[in-house]
Parts: C-alpha cells; sequence; structure tokens
C-alpha cells in the first residue's frame, strides 16, 4: 500500500509544509519592511504583528539624515566598474583557455588553486599591496580584486566550447582578426554566460563589505553597506529609518535576482560543481 | 597597429618563399594574443591570492608593523598563538562549532529540496522564496536579524513569551550562552537556500530509471532513499559543506554587525578575531600567523570532507 500512495494521491501534505518553511523563510523580510513603515515603539508591548498606521516618513528621514545618494553613487560606481572589467577579463581568459598553448595546463591548475584560497584568508597582504599601489580609499582599489572571477572564466571557456568549431574556422579564413573574432562573433553567441557573469559579479560588488570596509577610511568614498553599518552604530536600533535604509538596500540586489533568477542560480551552481 | 601593417606587407612577400615562417609567425602572435588575453586576470588572481598567501607565511615569521623595519622571528608568532593567546583558542572553537552548523543546515536543505523536487504547482515559487534570502546583502541581514533578536520588542521574544517558553524577553545577541547560536541560525537562514539549489541539481541528475528499477525490486521508499538517492548525491553533499566552511567565512559581515564579536569572545571567529587584530591592534604579524592557521583549518577540512565523499567530487573539480 504504501508504494501505491505517492501516484494518485493529492498533494497538500506537500504544499502544507512548503507554505510552512515558505512563511518562516519570508518572516525577516516582512519584519524589516514593517518596521520600516511603521517604526518602533519600545514602550509598547507588545509589537503589532500588522503594520499600524504605515507611512513612508522614514524613508523620506533616510534621503536627508544621512548622504544616502552619495553611498548609491559610489556603490554604483565600483558595481559598474566590476561588472564591466569581469566580463571584458573573464571572457578574454576564458576564450584563451579554449585554445591550445604550452603552459595551458599549468595555468588551469593555478586558477583552480586560486579557486581553493578564499579572499577573507588573503586580506592583511591584499590590504599591505593595495597601500603600496596607492589604490586605498579609491574606487579601482575597492573594485580591483573583484575584477576577474574563476568560476566565470571557466563559465565562459565552456560557453566558448559549445560554439561550432567550423564558424570560427570559416571566419579566420577569411582573414578576420583575432579581436574581431572575439567581439563580433563570439561575444553575441555567448550572451547566456554573459548574462550570468554580470549578475554574479553585480551581486558580489554590491553586497562586499569587509574589503571595502578595510581599503576605505574616507566617509566621502564609503559604499551602501558600509554606511548602513555606520548608521546602526550613531542610531538606536528602535528608530524606522534604520530598517527603511535597510529596504532601500535591499530592493535592487533583490529586484535583479527576482529579473534574472535563472542566469544567476545557473551560474552559481555550474561555478559549484564545475570548479 | 604600425606593426601589424608591417606584418601584412611582408606575409605575402614571405608566403610564397617560405611558408613555414609565415606560420610560425603567425603561430606566436597568436601565442602572444592568448597570453595578453590572460594577462589581466593572471595579474589580479597574482596580486590578490598566490602573492598575498606566500606574504601572509613570511608575515607570520617577523616581527612587523607598518612603522617599524622587519626582523625576523622565527616560530615566535606560532607560540605565542598557540600557546599564550586563550582568545585564539576560544576562536577556533568557535570557528568549528560555526562549521559543524553546516550538516544542520544541509539536512534541513535536503528536506526541502527533496519536497520542492516533487512534481506539484508552483514548485518553482517555493524554490524562489526558500533562495532569496542568499543573494541579499548580508549587512542588511544582520541588522534584520538583531532586530528580529531584539530583547524588548523583538519577534523572536515577542514569540516565545506568547508560547510560554519563557516569561521574559531573552537578550540574545548580548548573552554568553545564546549569542553564537543566535548569529548561526541567521547564518543558517541565509545560506540554506544555496544549499537546496546544489542538492536539487545533485537530485534532478539522478536518473529516474534506478528508482522504478527499485521499487519494480519491492525496494521501499526509505530503502531507496538511502541505497540511491544519498550515495548519489555525494558530491552535492561535498560541496555544501565546504559551501558551508566557506560560509564561516563570509560571516565575517554578520558577526561585524550583529555582535561585534562579543561579547567576550563568544561570537568571534578567526575571520573576525584576525581583522581586530590586524586592523584595530595593528598587529599585522600576529594576525598573518593566525590567518595561515585559518587556511590550513579549511585545507584541512576540505580534504578530509572529500575524502569522505569518495574522491569523487574532486574528479567532478578535475575535469573543468
Amino acid at each position: 500500500m504504501d508504494r501505491r500512495r505517492p501516484h494518485k494521491r493529492g498533494h497538500w501534505p506537500v504544499h502544507l509544509a512548503l507554505a510552512l518553511i515558505s512563511a518562516l523563510m519570508l518572516v525577516p523580510f516582512y519584519w524589516v519592511l514593517k518596521t520600516s513603515l511603521t517604526g518602533e515603539n519600545i514602550f509598547a508591548y507588545p509589537p503589532s504583528l500588522l503594520p499600524h498606521d504605515p507611512n513612508p516618513f522614514y524613508f523620506v528621514d533616510v534621503w536627508y539624515a544621512i548622504p544616502f545618494l552619495r553611498y548609491l553613487i559610489n556603490s554604483v560606481i565600483v558595481s559598474i566598474m566590476v561588472v564591466v572589467a569581469n566580463v571584458f577579463l573573464n571572457a578574454m581568459a576564458g576564450y584563451a583557455l579554449t585554445r591550445d598553448f604550452p603552459g595551458k595546463g599549468a595555468t588551469i591548475m593555478l586558477f583552480l588553486s586560486c579557486m581553493m584560497i578564499p579572499f577573507q584568508v588573503t586580506i592583511i597582504p591584499a590590504y599591505l599591496i593595495t597601500a603600496k599601489l596607492h589604490l586605498l580609499n579609491s574606487y579601482f582599489g575597492m573594485a580591483l580584486p573583484l575584477m576577474s572571477t574563476i568560476i566565470c572564466i571557466f563559465i565562459f571557456k565552456a560557453a566558448f566550447e559549445a560554439i561550432p568549431h567550423s564558424l570560427v574556422e570559416a571566419a579566420r579564413i577569411d582573414g578576420v582578426p583575432d579581436w574581431q573574432i572575439m567581439f563580433r562573433l563570439i561575444m553575441p553567441l555567448t550572451k547566456p554566460a554573459i548574462a550570468t557573469n554580470v549578475i554574479l559579479s553585480f551581486i558580489w560588488s554590491w553586497n562586499s563589505f569587509l574589503w571595502p570596509l578595510v581599503v576605505v577610511r574616507d566617509v566621502n568614498m564609503q559604499t551602501l553597506p558600509l554606511g548602513l553599518s555606520r548608521f546602526l552604530s550613531v542610531v538606536e536600533d528602535t528608530t524606522g529609518a534604520l530598517y527603511a535604509f535597510c529596504v532601500m538596500v535591499l530592493v535592487p540586489g533583490l529586484l535583479i535576482f527576482l529579473l534574472a533568477q535563472k542566469e544567476f542560480i545557473k551560474g552559481l551552481t555550474s561555478g559549484a560543481t564545475k570548479g | 597597429m604600425a606593426e601589424r601593417a608591417v606584418d601584412m606587407a611582408a606575409a605575402p612577400l614571405g608566403a610564397a618563399a617560405a611558408r613555414p615562417t609565415f606560420w610560425a609567425r603567425r603561430r606566436s602572435r597568436e601565442l602572444g594574443l592568448i597570453w595578453l588575453f590572460l594577462l589581466p586576470s593572471l595579474v589580479i588572481f597574482l596580486l590578490y591570492r598566490i602573492i598575498p598567501l606566500v606574504w601572509n607565511v613570511v608575515l607570520s615569521l617577523e616581527f612587523w608593523s607598518p612603522y617599524r623595519p622587519a626582523r625576523f622571528a622565527g616560530l615566535y608568532q606560532y607560540q605565542n598563538m598557540l600557546f599564550y593567546d586563550d582568545a585564539f583558542w576560544k576562536v577556533v572553537g568557535n570557528t568549528l562549532i560555526f562549521m559543524a552548523s553546516a550538516p544542520i543546515g544541509i539536512v534541513l536543505a535536503l528536506g526541502v529540496a527533496l519536497l520542492v523536487n516533487q512534481q506539484i504547482k508552483g514548485r518553482g515559487v517555493y524554490r524562489t522564496i526558500v533562495f532569496m534570502s542568499y543573494p541579499v546583502m548580508t549587512v542588511a541581514v544582520g541588522i534584520i536579524w538583531q532586530w528580529l533578536y531584539n530583547e524588548k520588542v523583538g519577534l523572536i521574544n515577542y514569540v516565545l513569551i506568547s508560547l510560554g517558553i519563557t516569561n521574559r524577553g531573552i537578550p540574545f545577541l548580548e548573552s554568553f550562552q545564546w549569542a553564537l547560536p543566535a548569529v548561526i541560525l541567521a547564518s543558517l537562514w541565509q545560506v540554506i537556500g544555496f544549499y537546496m539549489i546544489i542538492l536539487l541539481t545533485g537530485l534532478q541528475s539522478i536518473p529516474p530509471n534506478l528508482y522504478e528499477a527499485a521499487s519494480i525490486d519491492g525496494a521501499s521508499a526509505g530503502q531507496s532513499f538511502w541505497r540511491i538517492t544519498v550515495p548519489l548525491l555525494k558530491p552535492s553533499l561535498f560541496l555544501c559543506f565546504v559551501v558551508g566552511i566557506i560560509n564561516s567565512f563570509n560571516a565575517f559581515d554578520l558577526i561585524f554587525v550583529m555582535t561585534g564579536g562579543g561579547p567576550g569572545h563568544a561570537t568571534d571567529l578567526l575571520v573576525t578575531y584576525i581583522y581586530s587584530t590586524a586592523f584595530k591592534l595593528g598587529h599585522f604579524d600576529y594576525a598573518a600567523a593566525m590567518t595561515v592557521a585559518n587556511f590550513v583549518l579549511f585545507v584541512g577540512l576540505a580534504f578530509v570532507a572529500n575524502r569522505l565523499a569518495g574522491g569523487e567530487a574532486g574528479a567532478v573539480k578535475r575535469r573543468a
């Protein structure tokens, strides 16, 4: 009888379990959104579960109380630098790895072993190197370590290898130079890989906290995560403004993820399983 | 550009007389281009992965600070770390506890993955919701959770009091007993979706006819889970575990925001302790020694996990 059940049985227990899990996963999002709209009064126990008298006051407050625009611009500049560099550098490296050349095996080994070095473990010398390059407190200094990603190099390599060889050969016989083959022929054919790379590198640089924390001291150069953690240290954690700030920071990342989750997940899993 | 013009002019001349030279030159130009394409990435990884790794080791064998010239220290820093710094052992213990929480998350995620893997309506929506916390900014996650844990008006304390589990709010993040589990829970909330996605990919790569064959042979659901699903999921489980270990590095953001490592060193992990030793106290040399220890710990655990997974995961990795 155990065997007969799976086929015709209704799926409601599965739905029930999944709905419960989803609710648990969503509660923190709901709670921060609620607080950002209503604030919280520590003397009013119990906390109301539903937003009571919601208003956008705290969002306006954030806009004027802190240099939100400054943080946003800094974050956007660093993210753009990282994303653009990632697409070009990873595509170039990935393309090079599809060709045969002496030292190819060693290069691949080098990349794979670099992947086993978590960035956090390099933080002290990385800071000293950046200082030596006179890049502390600069956009470029914040962006540089993130500008190429090994996972994405291999995603590009796989995408290039999927392109029919005859197409490239034909172009080459016609005397098209290599760099034009790259940008006119191959890049358009690897749109999915590019999309994956854009999304992954954007999310990584957008959320990056430890590295900017180390290399940036100048308040005018701080990115959103730094601004957020600074704001936390100067305000009471009961003010709605803190959570309004949170919401404003979360929205862009979440939006991009929801719009492009397929590419995002594909990139993460292919990176995770293929090395 | 000029060089290319010369090449173009020279090529037709040489082509008739000496074909090999033409091809050789073309080949060497191609090689140059290949290395040119690889160069920027190689420079970045050299600057920010390889050199730092070596420099860490060098730094850990010195007395050094930004204001003093380096002096050779031998194993002084390591001696200090292993025998005279109680905080170091506390922090290593915390890091291990943090890593040990990964299997809990992986088991939970496996449950969710099995549910989502069923042929039901709306499973894409469930999957998105469970995964949604992963790409979120960790600093914001920290702020959200420290708010949920708030002693007076936090949602978690409210629920606990309403259920009658406790009669007054627990100051989770200020308590020596609860701070670390509290941070771990927040971290699990964020990473569980990623585990789920990895396991789901693994589940979907198991050929369904294996289950059909097993059920024809009269295997129960439990038997086919333990005999088919689990063994074939080993590489995915290994990957999850490595992600879990790496997650203890990424927990920096969370801990920095939620507790700052406190109370005492109750929530300090190696990453946060290294950060404060180097960038708050200025003891770069000592922090470098701890970084080396951290890296050894990471590689050792990854190696053991790979062995337990039967080495298959390594094979998958190398193939790429």
